[in-house]
């Protein structure tokens, strides 16, 4: 009885899998097809792959650029992210001071922030400065997620530490500084590490203030996609081999940080 | 060459007092041992001599140096935690080695230096493992050896012993013995244990309330408690204390027996006498009381006596075995003078 | 001596050194903006007309957000069908995945990993990839659609204002189901088992114990998860922008198509701040229920003492 249970929840679990991830293999296997395998009127499951798409999209159209766009923006709004927020995560998981925890809601109405509101005046704001298609745009423009999911997640970490941690840093001859600098970021290292990857992946996700804030030479990767698809005669070979350079390193972090997730995408709510 | 609480006073911020005007002096050398029940502010006398914790007013001085507002790196303590917090990404030879590091001390002693520590603890064997691949027991000998290794003026200790199982408290309380006689180091030791205060201090002070009740070698805690609390608290099982008063050198307990007393004025009082000073006697004399056996405990190689008689309850410690008695026999008790404690009824003071 | 001296200064100054640059940083980038916005909201600053440099206009934006605009209350009645099933299906399967997971799957970790990927695609990926799967003459879901015969052959999803909404709840579904089931299978493993052994010997039924026991222990992680979702359905842009683009007409125009629209095609800056702050509005709303929810009573616990 309870095996037959088991067999049949299994099965369930299988079919939804299935469903989650076939069209992302589809996906991934129509970056391989000829224009013809992948506008067939019946899909086409086995074919004779074709390697043409992946050079000719970022090589002769020219795409390569903005994957390296996105690596600097996502590289730099983390480094930013981490740099300011993980001290700040550090004076609100070890000082007390009124209006703390005000302050933490304001980090976190931050992050909850809808892009579509923020984007529309820092967009007059960067036109005015002068910085709108450049990458430190977007990089400021993702440190507004970025910076309080480090505040958050790194407040969790660090409230891991025992606070006898601390002290005994301090009774062996750390000043408050120093502790933090040469003892927590060591034992917190692997959740900030953990943090880092999470807040690269976003930027790199990321679609609206980029498309907002740079237009030509600044384009990331999901900038770029849009201008793909056209009404007609869409190449989705191309369109496809440009998904899955956009997702496949993106697919390999996530497993990296399996173990944090849950407390990243919860703002710390729930430990996982 | 001592090291001094002054008037010293703790007021959390949610206005809990933790201590109330504390005054406490300590040669160096000394094993002083910070014993109360829990709220009693021993922790927080300990945090703030190491600078974990600021006094909300009166003055730490060490050698009549004030050193109430530094911070902890400028006052030469070293503290050992009750959950040890080794750090969990250095080695155990890394974290001995910290404070060292810190102070910066030359990279050649630094060796010698723990090697002669961790052989001192018996842990030369496990000099490369992390923390988490030690034993309670070993992780203490690391934190002790981390507050060692640089010979600070005083080593702090906030119930070092209390997360160790039974057996291993008492090896490591032996040996703590041995460290101080040996090493000659001044230490201060919190615990709400007294049978480990009684055992490890040169000199104990019982805290209640944020305030010292008494600071004294052992032997005069143990046998001339300053109050009512200090005699409650220090021995197993507790002193009985019953209630009543003294008229014309007569002790009346509350609800009980009568028995004379010497050189004792008038007027309501307490008395106490340990469970292990009271003589049961075979037969009935000028002297004894009769008491009703209630419960009868075989703490080998003791046997614990449950008497009563009328309102007043009373333990008696007898170190030899009793043979069969049954409950509801008469017992003719004896309580000798010499180990009599009389407090005051109202305030709980002793009468000297 | 003197670095004695900056060591305390350094003690007692170091956590607002620690914490103004964060604050500094997030008001210039988050603060600036939304009074701008708020400023750009009270004139008639056009990018596409001329004369209409942004001089103050008062609350005219605003009045006519109030009466005239119908496109912008269409498109909130439509964000809030969008979030209300989004959620509820989202909250529903996952959490029914979550417990399949939890009672009858031992070695989990490979089903968890593999169940990440929909949602740590990019949207606009994920807005790709549906894109190609659904178009109407060679999509291959929509050849399978048209073989079983839920949809008639000249069907497409994504063009057919009747069913195209619920393409994109379907969609979002698909992206967002596997986040209810690791958040809840992440609060189904965290509880104590004590109340269960409890239960168990006080006689309940498995059916009893879930509603005595389970739901209630999971109420505050069941609040986190249901507001999550509903904040971030309420942002949703990226997925309808590609998939399309709001269309057919304003069949899928969610508030941030819609906003976008204003700002950035009709060039109204001025009107379209309005419409911006309004979205503002309803997520700070919403986030602040969040907070009360799931912060409040952990954050103000007392602090600790010696």
């Amino acid at each position: 009885m309870a095996r037959a249970w088991r067999t049949a929840a299994l099965a369930a679990v299988i079919a939804v899998l299935l469903l989650l991830l076939l069209p992302y293999l589809w996906i991934f296997l129509t970056s391989f097809k000829t224009r013809l395998d992948a506008l067939a009127d019946v899909p086409v499951w086995v074919f004779t792959p074709t390697y043409d798409h992946y050079p000719e999209v970022f090589i002769n159209k020219g795409y390569l650029p903005l994957v390296w766009n996105s690596i600097i923006v996502a590289v730099l709004s983390t480094a930013l992210s981490l740099v300011v927020g993980a001290p700040a995560a550090y004076v609100f998981a070890r000082f007390d001071f009124t209006g703390r925890e005000d302050l933490f809601f304001f980090f976190l109405t931050t992050r909850m922030a809808p892009p579509i509101s923020v984007v529309v005046p820092m967009f007059l704001l960067f036109t005015t400065l002068g910085i709108t298609d450049k990458p430190i745009a977007v990089i400021l423009a993702h440190t507004t997620f970025n910076l309080s999911l480090v505040v958050w997640m790194m407040r969790g970490f660090f409230n891991d530490i025992p606070r006898e941690i601390d002290e005994a840093a301090m009774m062996d001859g750390h000043s408050q500084l120093g502790t933090f600098l040469k003892i927590l970021i060591p034992l917190a290292a692997p959740g900030l590490a953990a943090t880092a990857v999470l807040c690269f992946i976003l930027s790199w996700n990321e679609f609206l203030y980029a498309f907002i804030l740079v237009a030509f030479e600044g384009r990331t990767l999901t900038v770029g996609i849009p201008g793909l698809i056209t009404p007609h005669g869409t190449l989705w070979g191309q369109v496809a081999a440009v998904a899955v350079v956009a997702t496949l390193p993106i697919l390999v972090f996530t497993f990296i940080v399996q173990r944090h997730l849950v407390r990243g995408l919860t703002f710390g709510a729930v430990k996982g | 060459m001592s090291i001094a609480f002054n008037q010293i006073s703790k007021v959390f911020a949610d206005g809990t007092v933790a201590l109330d005007r504390l005054d406490l002096e300590f040669d160096r050398g000394e094993f002083i041992v910070l014993l109360g029940p829990s709220g009693s502010g021993k922790t927080t006398a300990c945090r703030i001599l190491a600078g974990l914790e600021q006094a909300t007013s009166g003055v730490i001085s060490i050698d009549g140096r004030d050193v109430t507002r530094l911070p902890p790196r400028e006052r030469n303590m070293s503290m050992v935690f009750q959950n040890y917090a080794l750090y969990g990404h250095k080695t155990v030879f890394d974290n001995i080695a910290y404070p060292l590091r810190v102070r910066k001390i030359g990279r050649n002693s630094i060796g010698t230096k723990v090697h002669e520590v961790a052989r001192l603890l018996q842990i030369e064997s496990y000099l490369d493992r992390r923390p988490s691949q030690l034993s309670g027991g070993q992780a203490q000998r690391v934190a002790v050896a981390r507050a060692l290794v640089w010979n600070p003026d005083i080593c702090l200790m906030d119930e070092p012993l209390s997360n160790l199982d039974a057996l291993l408290r008492l090896q490591t309380r032996t040996e703590l013995k041995r460290l101080h006689s040996d090493l000659g180091h001044t230490f201060l030791f919190v615990t709400h244990d007294q049978e480990e205060a009684m055992t490890l201090g040169t000199k104990i002070a019982v805290l209640n309330e944020g305030q010292l009740v008494q600071f004294d070698i052992p032997r005069r805690i143990y046998h001339e408690p300053s109050s009512r609390f200090v005699a409650e608290f220090i021995g197993r099982p507790a002193m009985n204390i019953i209630d009543g008063e003294i008229n014309n050198g007569m002790f009346q307990a509350a609800g009980g027996f009568q028995i004379d007393v010497e050189n004792q004025p008038d007027g309501p009082v307490a008395m106490g006498i340990r469970p292990e000073q009271i003589l049961v006697s075979g037969t009935q004399t000028k002297q004894t009381i009769e008491f009703e056996l209630d419960v009868i405990e075989l703490v080998e190689p003791d046997t614990l006596l449950f008497v009563k008689k009328g309102g007043v309850n009373m333990v008696v410690r007898v170190m030899r075995d009793m043979g069969q008695i049954e409950r509801g026999a008469t017992v003719h008790l004896a309580l000798p003078h010499a180990h009599r404690h009389f407090f005051e009824l109202a305030d709980g003071r002793r009468r000297w | 001596m003197i670095k004695r001296r900056m060591g305390a200064v350094l003690d007692r100054g170091l956590a607002p050194l620690l914490l103004i640059p964060s604050v500094l940083l997030l008001l210039l980038i988050l603060v600036g903006p939304f009074l701008y916005m708020v400023w750009t909201a009270f004139t008639d600053l056009h990018y596409a007309l001329p004369g209409r440099a942004g001089s103050f206009v008062g609350f005219d934006n605003f009045r006519r957000l109030m009466r005239e605009d119908q496109i912008f209350w269409h498109s909130f009645l439509l964000t809030l069908r969008f979030v209300f099933w989004v959620v509820v299906v989202e909250f529903t399967a996952g959490f029914s995945l979550a417990l399949l997971l939890f009672h009858f799957i031992q070695r989990r970790r490979l089903f968890l990993t593999l169940l990440l990927v929909p949602m740590m695609l990019a949207p606009v990926a994920v807005g790709l990839i549906w894109k190609l799967l659904l178009q109407g003459d060679f999509g291959m879901v929509t050849y399978y659609l048209r073989w079983i015969g839920i949809i008639d052959t000249r069907t497409a999803l994504l063009s057919d204002p009747a069913l195209v909404l619920l393409t994109i709840i379907f969609i979002d579904v698909w992206q967002w189901t596997p986040f209810v089931t690791l958040i809840m299978l992440a609060g189904l493993l965290s509880l104590p088992r004590e109340p269960y052994e409890a239960a168990i010997m006080d006689g309940a039924r498995p059916l009893q114990i879930f509603r005595d026991v389970t739901l209630p222990l999971l109420r505050p992680i069941i609040a986190l998860v249901l507001l999550l979702r509903g904040i971030d359905a309420f942002k949703e842009f990226d997925k309808v922008f590609i998939l399309t683009g709001g269309g057919p007409g304003t069949a899928t125009e969610l508030l941030s198509v819609y906003t976008y629209r204003v700002n950035f095609k009709d060039w109204d800056l001025g009107y379209g701040a309005v419409c911006a702050f309004m979205v503002y509005l309803v997520v700070l709303i919403l986030c602040a229920v969040f907070y009360k929810a799931v912060f409040w009573h952990e954050s103000r616990a007392p602090a600790r003492k010696a």
